[in-house]
């Protein structure tokens, strides 16, 4: 998914209207973004959120009266600056973005090049730009020669176009969303209206087939016979803001919900039931380690933990570090050691350059992510997709579940020999519904109603459950700004013991009844006995629930699968305890979604 | 909140869907979704809906949700099909013309209004569409037997002359089959109707514009598919008639009436009997005989040597090994032990305190029952959500919700 925007008839805000229009598609996508000026074509792009493209406009200063504009979320092709849109003919003469899928791009592309013409990125729609430079040079006017190059395409897409010194842009629509804005003295074009709301709310909903000219005049929409036709203009109501969030209250909420399927499809087809074998084809041939490092930072980092605790359980030594300390303080590793990074984006810096250190020291790499060909995925020597699909809220919520998933497909992947798997697979298969019940059925609103102003919130938890109780304290801090500590349940005593106190309830994460759990329930009697208030996050195996003040229930399944539902439930609780409080939750203070920065 | 698209051929292009409702009469398979989210084969009957309207063409679509939208939400997020869906929320479910109000902001141009609970074949949309021209309103017209549940329909011509909710006279007759047409003054016409019995229907309205002389509402006879489910039994008629028609989602094996997800795993040993439907990652253990007619959900897993026939199996549900299951609806994530019995219909169900003689059902798991080994289901049991019914029980009548069957 992609959005593209573009606007004529604002002068020197031509700029500033197109950024803004692409800030508010970042839903669609955002991993790079640009956006080409005329009537001196002018094409600034970046690979990265639009924020790197936001700088690089600003050290620029770009002057243009019009322009296109365009933010990617990559599915073919890496989300670099070459790939980034808009793309352009050989001269600089013509720009193009697009949304969508050119179904013969390998044909125009072969008959192109036949003709000597140099291709500057991986994609389908740089064939767009070429075939209107070729026909600009037989001679063609410019609106002749964007129809004969939209004449050739096959597929679905939303393009716009603009031509050098030519004072117009060129739309046209064939299974893609465009829609026209019309403003006064001024039009504009989107995949989506939250891009122009705020300048207009008289809006131009195209059909399939239908083309478009704007200039200073105004505009003209063309049927596919290049005839204008008429059209109705149509008022809409609705803030920017609600459509992508398909009518939740944030995007935080509606990705918790969005786990079931998120989860199914992090396991889609990698695992067969029946003969109880788990197969990573983006993996492939890669011999069994003996060691294995992960690195990441944050939410990814309490994965790693999770992902080190499984494999360590399998026999193979492993370690999480935290990344922005492995590139600076690296530890020794063998040859025979494989680093996996976990990064949602795979672009987070940190992560980057500890896989790049690990790299460069012979050992091979391997990124556990969510954005198909990002720099992580592409860098390391093999990357595999967790497939949570775009995650926009700052807090970082069904990809944190998908990469415990994902940890687990992997180390299967990497270890040989392993018992029998059919009870792992079933209970992995068997996540979306789990989350589903917990969704249908949380208490974590009702224990925010009785806690909800307490002074701290307190996270304990032994083996796999310690990243769960790191992660559930980083939520609940990121986006309710309350303090919350998580910590292994036996270093309490060692010192933290002495932050407890009747007005910090300690939510305890106890999950099956081995003798992790037992001694967990050793800790909620030690707090229990400083007066503090103890919600346990159980499945009910040990006598948990009944030590316990609270209970947040999630269902009975294997040790590697409990820790998914126990952290939904502290995702829903820090949620609910941010709304609580009024916090802007998608966008919490000084914090950003991808950090791109070391 | 944003309006309905006009086009230059005139014919709407905006659809109103209603999916707010529970679907009282289909519980307890409702306590976690509602009606509209219910599986048709293997895919909530929304989605059917939604395919319908935009194989005929339409391009924005506005969903009014109300009990357990989330559901509704996450299942379909802000597009589907490319197809951008705003989201309109009904607090109170207090009829079909309350709901439509819901969506009234900025609508400047016709649109389409249908229930997202009824499976409709394009063909009644685009018809609908295409008709509605100078009328006030146009409905689809269906003939059948189902005119006492749907409203019976009198046409002059193509001008419907009367709407009655109940008719008097039973048989075969022409019914509201829930798809219209109308212009942004329908939102007039239901403010200026007084609401009875706590409910705001939108016939009140069509009756409205009926009786008013300025106006008129034209009747579009179709005789396409229609169907909707009333109670729990019928989704199996429903999946029967989905999977006849093979609108399901997985691709035919072989060119037959064998439809299977590529990421499906069927064992060599088990036998698919078409026409039957195994949606993604699905597994069907060795020895298993599926069909006809079973739609397995997605993630359902049948296990070995289960014979099932004429099943609706709902995603993430497992069916224990050596299970006979006859006429079975079972919901989502149900974990049903080995060598369970269903053997089907016909039984006399009792619903609301109304008695369903002969109905054609095995029985009814609602979502995430416990079976455990070797129970039994007598024909016509309706089992509440999160049951645990334990090993050899024998369960008939109505089981309540999260309760345990010891015996």
């Amino acid at each position: 998914m992609c959005g593209i925007v573009g606007c004529i008839g604002r002068g020197d805000d031509t700029v500033n209207v197109l950024i803004d229009g692409l800030r508010s598609l970042e839903y669609r996508g955002y991993d790079s973004a640009g956006i080409a000026l005329g009537p001196t074509l002018t094409v600034l792009r970046k690979a990265g959120e639009l924020d790197a493209l936001a700088e690089v406009v600003d050290a620029n200063e770009p002057t243009g009266t019009y322009g296109i504009g365009h933010t990617r979320w990559s599915t073919h092709g890496p989300p670099n600056d070459r790939n980034a849109h808009p793309h352009t003919d050989e001269n600089g003469r013509v720009a193009v973005v697009h949304n969508g899928i050119i179904e013969n791009y390998a044909e125009i592309k072969s008959e192109l090049e036949a003709e000597g013409v140099t291709f500057s990125s991986d994609t389908d729609t740089e064939v767009v730009p070429h075939l209107i430079a070729r026909e600009l040079a037989d001679g063609v006017d410019a609106e002749t020669a964007f129809h004969q190059a939209v004449d050739r395409l096959d597929g679905s897409y939303a393009i716009a176009a603009i031509i050098d010194s030519t004072e117009t842009i060129f739309a046209a629509r064939q299974g893609s969303p465009l829609v026209i804005g019309v403003g006064d003295n001024c039009t504009y074009l989107a995949s989506d209206v939250p891009a122009f709301i705020e300048h207009t709310r008289d809006v131009i909903f195209l059909e399939d087939g239908q083309r478009v000219r704007a200039d200073a005049e105004g505009y003209t929409v063309l049927d596919d016979n290049r005839e204008p036709v008429e059209v109705d203009i149509e008022t809409v109501s609705y803030t920017a803001e609600e459509t992508g969030k398909s009518g939740y209250d944030h995007y935080m909420l509606k990705e918790i919900h969005e786990q079931p399927t998120a989860l199914r499809q992090c396991f889609s087809g990698r695992a067969d039931a029946l003969d109880g074998t788990i197969t990573l084809e983006e993996v492939g041939e890669i011999p069994q380690p003996d060691a294995v490092q992960f690195v990441a930072c944050g939410t990814s980092y309490h994965a790693a933990l999770y992902g080190a605790a499984t494999l360590r359980e399998m026999g193979i030594p492993a370690e999480a570090y935290l990344a922005s300390e492995y590139a600076l303080s690296p530890p020794p590793l063998s040859l025979g050691t494989l680093v996996v990074g976990i990064t949602q984006s795979g672009e987070t810096a940190d992560t980057l350059a500890a896989l790049r250190d690990a790299k460069s020291r012979g050992v091979t790499t391997l990124a556990l992510t969510n954005t198909v060909n990002s720099t992580a995925a592409r860098e390391c020597d093999h990357a595999v997709y967790i497939r949570a699909g775009p995650e926009i809220g700052v807090a970082a919520t069904k990809t944190f579940s998908s990469q415990l998933v994902g940890c687990n497909l992997l180390a299967e992947e990497l270890v040989e020999g392993q018992l029998d798997l059919r009870p792992l697979i079933e209970s992995l298969r068997n996540l979306p519904d789990d989350v589903q019940s917990i969704l249908d059925s949380s208490a974590a609103e009702a224990i925010v109603e009785e806690y909800g102003d307490s002074d701290a919130y307190f996270f304990i938890g032994r083996g796999k459950n310690v990243a769960v109780a790191l992660e559930g304290a980083l939520k609940c801090k990121e986006i309710s700004y309350e303090h919350a500590e998580g910590f292994p349940a036996g270093e309490l005593k060692h010192g933290p013991l002495a932050l407890v106190t009747p007005d910090t309830p300690v939510f305890a994460v106890v999950t099956g009844d081995d003798k992790r759990a037992q001694k967990t329930l050793g800790n909620i009697k030690e707090v229990q006995a400083r007066g503090a208030p103890v919600i346990a996050v159980t499945d009910g195996e040990s006598d948990a629930a009944e030590i316990a003040d609270e209970t947040l229930e999630i269902p009975e399944t294997t040790e590697r699968a409990a820790p998914v539902l126990a952290n939904v439930q502290l995702q829903l609780f820090s949620y609910h305890l941010a709304d609580a409080l009024g916090r802007p939750i998608d966008k919490p203070r000084n914090l950003a979604k991808s950090v791109t920065v070391e | 909140m944003s309006t309905f698209s006009a086009q230059a051929d005139s014919r709407p292009s905006s659809a109103v869907v209603l999916a707010a409702g529970e679907g009282i009469r289909l519980r307890p398979l409702t306590a976690n979704r509602p009606k509209p989210m219910l599986p048709a084969g293997t895919r909530p009957i929304l989605e059917h809906v939604l395919n319908a309207l935009i194989d005929a063409g339409i391009n924005n679509i506005h969903l009014v949700v109300g009990y357990q939208a989330n559901r509704v939400r996450s299942h379909f997020g802000a597009t589907y099909r490319d197809v951008p869906l705003t989201y309109h929320t009904q607090t109170n479910q207090l009829g079909s013309g309350h709901a439509l109000l819901q969506a009234r902001e900025g609508s400047t141009d016709s649109f389409l209004l249908v229930n997202g609970d009824q499976i409709i074949d394009s063909r009644i949309v685009e018809a609908v569409r295409t008709t509605h021209t100078d009328a006030a309103a146009a409905l689809a017209v269906v003939e059948g037997p189902q005119a006492a549940d749907y409203g019976a329909v009198t046409l002059d011509g193509s001008e419907i002359t009367t709407l009655s909710e109940q008719p008097t006279s039973g048989g075969f007759r022409l019914f509201n089959a829930g798809v219209y047409a109308f212009t942004p003054e329908i939102f007039e016409t239901l403010e200026t109707i007084s609401v009875d019995r706590g409910e705001l229907p939108i016939t009140d309205a069509l009756q409205a514009l009926i009786d008013d002389k300025n106006h008129t509402v034209a009747g579009v006879r179709t005789d396409h598919f229609w169907m909707d489910a009333t109670h729990a039994w019928d989704l199996l008629s429903l999946s029967r008639a989905l999977l006849r028609r093979g609108w399901v989602d997985p691709p035919a094996i072989d060119g037959g009436d064998c439809y299977v997800d590529e990421t499906a795993k069927v064992h060599p040993d088990a036998t698919l009997v078409g026409p039957v439907v195994v949606d993604s990652d699905a597994v069907i253990e060795a020895g298993a005989v599926v069909g006809p007619y079973a739609a397995i959900g997605a993630s359902a897993t049948v296990g070995a040597g289960a014979v099932l026939r004429d099943v609706v199996i709902d995603t993430d549900t497992s069916v224990g090994p050596n299970t006979t299951a006859s006429e079975l609806v079972a919901g989502q994530g149900c974990a049903i032990g080995g060598a369970f019995t269903a053997a089907g219909g016909p039984a006399d169900v009792v619903l609301e305190e109304q008695v369903y003689p002969d109905v054609d059902l095995g029985g009814v798991l609602s979502d995430r029952v416990e079976v455990g080994g070797a129970a039994t289901l007598e024909p016509g049991a309706l089992v509440g959500p999160d049951a645990v019914l334990g090993d050899g029980v024998v369960v008939s009548g109505q089981v309540d919700a999260g309760s345990e069957v010891v015996r």
